[in-house]
């Protein structure tokens, strides 16, 4: 039986270990889907609540309207840290 | 939101006004907001709605209970309502990109 060389012997489960790694990280991390909203795309308009401690105030994107940039940050739910 | 504050004193020198959203009650927000040192709006969408309409509302499954998450995500909008920037995910937590985007829009206003 013809002996077949050890690097490629080597080479293929090298290879086939870096493939696993591979798959695994991909499914512990799924890649980020793409947002459906766009830049450039209008943003969807919005009247939202805000307590200051005091009143609950409404806040609309409308209010801003060629007066200021808003950057707005979706967060995911409060006292969960970022 | 911690790193927006850090950001503020730039962003609104940039004619940024800063405005956090969550599905939280606006109350829980200004909990979180006192304990954390945030100074700009948090807002409680409620109804999920704006969350809705931005696209950040998932169906998830956490151990068989169906649930319906919002993604982490910041969108600049401009003075015309349009979106000029976004960040999602983990992207979304380091603002960098957005607080460079206001400096480079407040050049060409």
């Amino acid at each position: 039986m013809r002996k077949v060389p050890l690097a490629v012997i080597a080479f293929i489960v090298i290879a086939f270990a870096g493939w696993q790694v591979a798959e695994l990280n991909a499914q512990a991390k799924p890649a980020s889907k793409p947002l459906q909203l766009k830049v450039g795309d209008p943003a969807p308009e919005f009247t939202l609540l805000a307590f200051d401690g005091k009143d609950i105030k409404k806040v609309s994107l409308q209010d801003y309207r060629g007066k200021k940039n808003v950057a707005l940050a979706f967060y995911v739910f409060a006292f969960t840290g970022g | 939101m911690k790193a927006f504050q850090e950001n503020l004193k730039k962003l609104e020198a940039a004619d940024t006004q800063v405005l956090g959203v969550s599905m939280d009650s606006p109350f829980a927000n200004y909990e979180f907001a006192k304990q954390n040192g945030v100074t700009f709006p948090l807002l409680g969408d409620w109804n999920r709605q704006a969350t809705r309409d931005y696209g950040l509302l998932e169906k998830r499954d956490i151990q068989g209970v169906p649930m319906e998450l919002g993604r982490r995500a910041t969108f600049l909008i401009d003075k015309s309502g349009k979106i000029v920037e976004s960040q999602v995910d983990s992207d979304a937590v380091d603002p960098t990109k957005i607080v460079a985007a206001c400096e480079r829009k407040k050049m060409k206003d």
